[in-house]
């Protein structure tokens, strides 16, 4: 996996993240650019649509939008939650349970930003324990791939 | 899987060509004034899609790989996309039963994305490109463009009925 950034309701980027040595070095004003326009172009997706859910609501009770990119050399995933918060993981090609990682970003999101008496919502995340949380679920991810079985991660997942 | 609908663009973002498929592409929304403005606005936004979304997987990929975006899925429908080298782009809105767009079909499964590449190189270069009355730059925007004289309409081509014959060949073509 390459990236892991975090938009907010607003479009706005609250957090980014390499997730591996190989991810390309990209600046932090770029990284603002890339958040806000991926926050637009979420959006405009599901509007320029043919056909739309009804209500504009996925399974997740969440406004429609990008789900996935495929693009030469790399794909993109997205979550977004109800209240507007996108998690977005960039990845090489064929990189498996990436839907799992980004819900379990979501969970360590919740447990170590969300319940932190001192993070503003909306405002960049500068919690430690996230970092180290998400860094450690992706060093499980990549150990568990290379002993040749993408089964059981022993993640509790909820939906 | 059900097809949409199919739209062509230049390279300058000119609708060259497009038609929907499916029943559901086919109902306009009935809450909207000037329906030719909205259509018009809507393969805008398609076209805009596509170019900011090349940028943006340009500036998240690997230093030196050409961008282009293969396929968007977002829950209501997935769009393919092929682009040539002359910067037309191909565009194929579906619903979400495809499975692989694009790898390589084996043998006898096209994939969507080889099916629009075939699209491009056998319909529309044999039948539109090599048309005696094509001119580069001159094609008429839509069938319902008032504009006759002096520009080519893709209507004095087999390319509908071409194109119709080839996507209802494909195994997974459905337009319900």
């Amino acid at each position: 996996m390459m990236h892991l950034f975090i938009v907010n309701q607003s479009g706005g980027l609250i957090h980014h993240r390499p997730l591996g040595a190989r991810a390309p070095r990209i600046g932090t004003n770029d990284w603002l650019r890339i958040g806000s326009t991926f926050h637009s172009l979420h959006a405009i997706a599901a509007e320029a649509s043919p056909v739309k859910l009804p209500g504009n609501k996925n399974s997740y009770n969440s406004e429609d939008g990008i789900e996935s990119i495929e693009a030469n050399g790399i794909i993109l995933k997205c979550l977004q939650t109800r209240t507007g918060v996108k998690f977005v993981i960039t990845a090489e090609p064929g990189t498996p349970d990436i839907e799992l990682a980004l819900r379990e970003i979501y969970v360590l999101y919740t447990d170590y930003a969300l319940k932190n008496p001192f993070y503003e919502l909306e405002m960049p995340i500068r919690c430690d324990l996230f970092v180290q949380s998400v860094d450690a679920l992706i060093d499980r991810m990549e150990r568990n791939s290379n002993a040749g079985g993408g089964g059981n991660l022993g993640l509790s997942v909820k939906k | 899987m059900t097809v949409h609908s199919l739209y062509i663009f230049d390279r300058r973002g000119k609708t060259l060509f497009t038609k929907n498929y499916s029943a559901a592409a086919r109902q306009a929304p009935t809450n909207v004034d000037d329906e030719e403005e909205y259509l018009a606005e809507k393969r805008k936004l398609i076209f805009g899609m596509l170019f900011s979304l090349r940028e943006l997987t340009g500036s998240l990929g690997p230093e030196g790989q050409l961008p282009a975006v293969y396929s968007v899925r977002t829950g209501a429908a997935t769009l393919h996309n092929y682009e040539t080298r002359s910067g037309l782009r191909f565009a194929m809105y579906t619903n979400n039963d495809i499975q692989q767009t694009t790898g390589k079909g084996d043998g006898k499964f096209t994939s969507v994305r080889e099916a629009l590449q075939h699209i491009y190189s056998e319909i529309w270069v044999e039948f539109v490109v090599r048309s005696p009355l094509y001119r580069p730059g001159e094609l008429a925007a839509s069938s319902q463009s008032q504009k006759g004289i002096g520009k080519f309409d893709i209507r004095s081509t087999n390319f509908e009925q071409k194109l119709d014959a080839y996507l209802s060949s494909m195994p997974w073509f459905d337009s319900k």
